[in-house]
């Protein structure tokens, strides 16, 4: 792997990163793109529909990820780990490590003869580890690169890829590369984790099998999804009776989680009707605090969902157990009715919130802010100084946040911080070429 | 500068290292690969003439029905499994070969 000189380093191939490579690479400023998975698109490429337009998210994602991959002033470096930054007198000095393969990634075609041959099975974390795939296999069927990679923690080294693929990609020996990247300007798009699934022991500790999380759900209800239909993991029965329970993972002091995620009650009511869509004859109940419709045509949204006959109940749920049958049955409080109530379920969604996105070594949530020298929030997410005046910069000059690496927001949001990291990016290079010249 | 050349280690010494730095890790995944094979067969085995829902199967083979419906789903995505009809809310699986003939 050759060293890199760039006009900016944008770290995470999510919706976020890709849109701001894409806006200052079309800018003619050099730019590379660091992703620790084996594909870009992040977490949108694996939802179904996008609130309030119900859009298909592939295909709203799979054409930036194709952009940004042909781009020509776009280095796209997927599996790769950040392992540090240093200010040097002109930009950044970035030292990164292409995780191997064990595939030759330019013989790769993206057949997957050898995700075939892969006698080893394992649960596939695309969808959250309910759908499965193989010890050796292209990450999902619109990964970007379209190239194999293999699990060497769950690979019995039999050998069967190799004998199996036809452009002999198959590389046993590839080994950690490092390189370095000189780069003017930084951005930050790391994204966001949900609450964990097992953070309140009060709603089944993460062990009810019939409670599920709203990625859980997504993965369900997109064509491409574990089942290939809407059932719940617990026995695969096709629930006729849905339950949404909000703020499951926010607005919670003791998940030290006290703020509002801005998503859930959107996706609650989004997946709402797509479930209405999927399972027409399924009762649908979100219990909920408030309902937080802030955006463009989202109140519009709201209301149409409760006219598709979605039950919106004002309460707050405070405990799930399951019955003998791994129904769910939850005891919620009705806040207008001043009673508390208990009611069986045959499927759960947790509208769990965002958490900062855990570092490159998956043991801290702050490792990406702790490499780039950033102090964090209250909220843990990146600080913005100044979020009025420039809603992007970041405390260290040259360094811009974009999506949710500075905080819960929807994919409108998210966009709209990418494009505007890259144009503070973009006036950031253009200022230190002037000084460059003048000095 | 010195004229001692130190050659690449050959493909099958790599291969060896290889195998013994990943030694714990291959025989664990031996041992899990072993049990979902066996898992596999018992499933392909009792829904090959007549389609079964998951918890039926999972009754059959005496698992838990969660780990069944995996082992079905992933069967499913790479074609050994199919989708074979409903059976009041549970979906029917059936083995590809036999359902296709």
């Amino acid at each position: 792997m050759d060293n890199l000189h760039v006009d900016t380093l944008v770290v995470g191939g999510g919706i976020a990163g890709m849109q701001a490579a894409l806006d200052l690479a079309d800018q003619g400023f050099q730019v590379a793109l660091v992703e620790r998975e084996p594909s870009i698109g992040g977490k949108m490429i694996t939802l179904s529909k996008v609130f309030p337009t119900l859009d298909c998210c592939s295909c709203i994602t799979t054409p930036k990820m194709s952009a940004v991959a042909h781009h020509p002033n776009i280095h796209l470096l997927t599996y790769c780990e950040l392992q540090s930054i240093e200010e040097t007198g002109s930009g950044f000095h970035a030292a990164i490590v292409q995780k191997p393969r064990y595939v030759d990634a330019r013989k790769c075609t993206g057949c997957r003869e050898c995700e075939y041959a892969c006698p080893v099975t394992v649960p596939s974390p695309f969808d959250r580890g309910l759908g499965a795939y193989r010890a050796i296999r292209v990450p999902f069927s619109t990964a970007v690169p379209q190239k194999a990679v293999l699990d060497m923690e769950n690979c019995i080294l039999c050998g069967k890829c190799e004998k199996e693929c036809p452009a002999g990609a198959v590389d046993f020996t590839q080994q950690p590369e490092p390189f370095e990247i000189e780069t003017t300007t930084i951005i930050a798009a790391s994204g966001f984790e949900l609450t964990p699934l097992n953070a309140k022991k009060e709603y089944g500790g993460g062990k009810l099998r019939n409670v599920v999380d709203p990625l859980m759900m997504e993965r369900f209800l997109a064509p491409t999804g574990p089942y290939g239909r809407v059932l719940r993991p617990g026995d695969g029965k096709e629930p006729t009776s849905i339950a949404y329970v909000q703020c499951a993972g926010s607005r919670d002091q003791t998940l030290g989680v006290e703020y509002c995620s801005r998503v859930c009650c959107m996706y609650a009511v989004k997946q709402a009707m797509l479930i209405s869509g999927a399972l027409p004859m399924a009762d649908i109940t979100i219990y909920y605090m408030d309902i937080r419709t802030f955006g463009k045509g989202y109140e519009q949204f709201y209301q149409n969902a409760k006219a598709m006959g979605v039950e919106f109940v004002r309460g707050k749920v405070a405990a799930i157990r399951e019955d003998g049958e791994q129904n769910p049955v939850i005891k919620v409080e009705l806040t207008e009715e001043g009673r508390i109530v208990e009611r069986t379920f045959d499927l759960v969604i947790l509208s769990l919130g965002m958490t900062p996105a855990p570092g490159s070594n998956g043991t801290t949530s702050t490792s990406l802010s702790a490499s780039l020298g950033l102090p964090l929030g209250t909220d843990k997410f990146i600080a913005i100084p100044a979020p009025n005046a420039n809603p992007c910069a970041s405390a260290r000059p040259g360094i811009f946040v974009t999506g949710t690496a500075m905080g819960p927001m929807d994919i409108v949001d998210s966009i709209v911080t990418a494009s505007s990291a890259a144009s503070a990016a973009s006036a950031y290079i253009r200022e230190h070429q002037k000084e460059a010249v003048y000095a | 500068m010195s004229d001692i050349k130190t050659e690449a280690p050959s493909r099958g010494e790599m291969l060896k290292r290889l195998r013994e730095t990943h030694a714990v890790s291959v025989e664990r995944t031996q041992v899990l690969f072993r049990a979902q094979k066996q898992m596999q067969q018992a499933i392909c085995q009792f829904i090959r003439e007549t389609p079964k829902t998951v918890p039926e199967i999972a009754a059959e083979i005496g698992k838990p029905s969660h780990e069944v419906l995996w082992f079905v789903a992933s069967l499913k995505k790479y074609g050994i499994v199919v989708e074979a009809g409903m059976c009041g809310d549970y979906p029917l699986y059936q083995r590809a070969k036999e359902a296709q003939a």
